[in-house]
């Protein structure tokens, strides 16, 4: 019998080995054109242990895609520090792979052609890039179509291909900026099933860090789920899963984390209108 | 008034338990224990409790 304690002890076993990524302290602020200081992150400090999957959960504005770019190296902390392996982040690197809403593949290559490139970046041999970027797109279903060429593909099936691209490079983690906003709901669930093989196979030696605003795909996808507050973003709560995988939406013990979070969020936009209404 | 059909279980009958009963009592009592705020569900399937699944959650401000 798997009990959410052994799932917890594995976890912790995991944790063992400490923490892959880290923001201390983080703030980050920007000056509108106007001259006005905005603070999109405000003081925030979580980790994130090895083998972990965690999401990042909050109201559009809350900072959350800051902090995954400051973590991708693409952006820099105000100040506080962001660290991966305990060291800070001088900028984007082959062990951070980075899935965008938006899959950024070479239009003018084939899919096949788009994994293999960037196989390169990553030291892996001419002869050796074919035979492992086939690998990839077998594993997210997509083999039939290796000579296919974007533009043929459906928006779910290139966000298949971006996150092939993504797992072929063999990345330490993973950070996904709403992955999967742009697609309908049936290619939403079949790449979220996807997400969910592909890191329980990974057995541990992946790291997953989620940008979402949905609830439901954070609670069914994470370890952990860690809420923000409205801007200037502050951590609010944090929920912590312990149900083996593959994990449905129809779960009790999801629909349940689903509707705390909702409660929560929604207590925080309420508060948020009533000061806008001076009450 | 206890029905014959409804299992009644008072304090005193917890060593009439079977083995397996008093495994999954003393687990969800180890989970109990170690969290404040959270959820603890029992999976059953053809009347044996298959999973022990738990959510905790933390307030961080």
């Amino acid at each position: 019998m798997s009990t959410a304690r052994d799932l917890v002890d594995l976890a912790d076993a995991r944790g063992r080995a400490g923490a892959k990524l880290a923001v201390r302290d983080l703030v980050k602020t920007r000056t509108s054109t106007s001259g006005h200081t905005l603070t999109a992150v405000d003081h925030v400090s979580f980790e994130v242990r090895a083998g972990e999957f965690v999401s990042l959960l909050g109201p559009s504005g809350c900072g959350k895609t800051t902090i995954l770019n400051i973590l991708a190296g693409l952006d820099a902390p105000t100040s506080g520090r962001a660290l991966v392996d305990g060291r800070p982040i001088q900028g984007p690197g082959p062990d951070r792979a980075v899935l965008f809403q938006e899959p950024a593949l070479f239009p003018w290559l084939s899919v096949l052609a788009n994994v293999e490139f960037a196989l390169r970046f990553v030291d892996v041999p001419q002869a050796d890039r074919r035979g492992r970027a086939m690998k990839w797109l077998e594993n997210v279903r997509l083999d039939h179509l290796a000579h296919a060429h974007p533009h043929e593909l459906s928006a779910g099936q290139r966000q298949r291909v971006a996150l092939a691209r993504a797992l072929a490079c063999d990345p330490d983690v993973l950070l996904a900026d709403e992955p999967f906003g742009a697609l309908d709901a049936q290619a939403r669930e079949l790449l979220q099933n996807e997400l969910q093989r592909v890191w329980v196979e990974s057995d541990g030696t992946k790291t997953f860090l989620f940008v979402t605003h949905n609830v439901r795909e954070a609670a069914l996808l994470s370890d952990r789920v860690i809420v923000m507050t409205r801007a200037p973003g502050r951590l609010l709560e944090e929920q912590r899963i312990g149900a083996p995988r593959p994990r449905d939406l129809d779960d009790v013990l999801v629909q349940r984390v689903v509707s705390e979070i909702h409660a929560s969020l929604m207590k925080e936009v309420d508060e948020d209108v009533s000061r806008e209404m001076g009450r | 008034m206890a029905n014959e059909a409804e299992p009644t279980t008072s304090p005193a009958d917890l060593a009439a338990l079977s083995p397996e009963e008093q495994e999954v009592l003393a687990k969800v009592a180890e989970i109990v224990r170690k969290i404040n705020y959270g959820t603890v569900v029992l999976v059953i399937q053809d009347g044996k409790v298959v999973q022990i699944e738990m959510a905790e959650k933390f307030r961080l401000r």
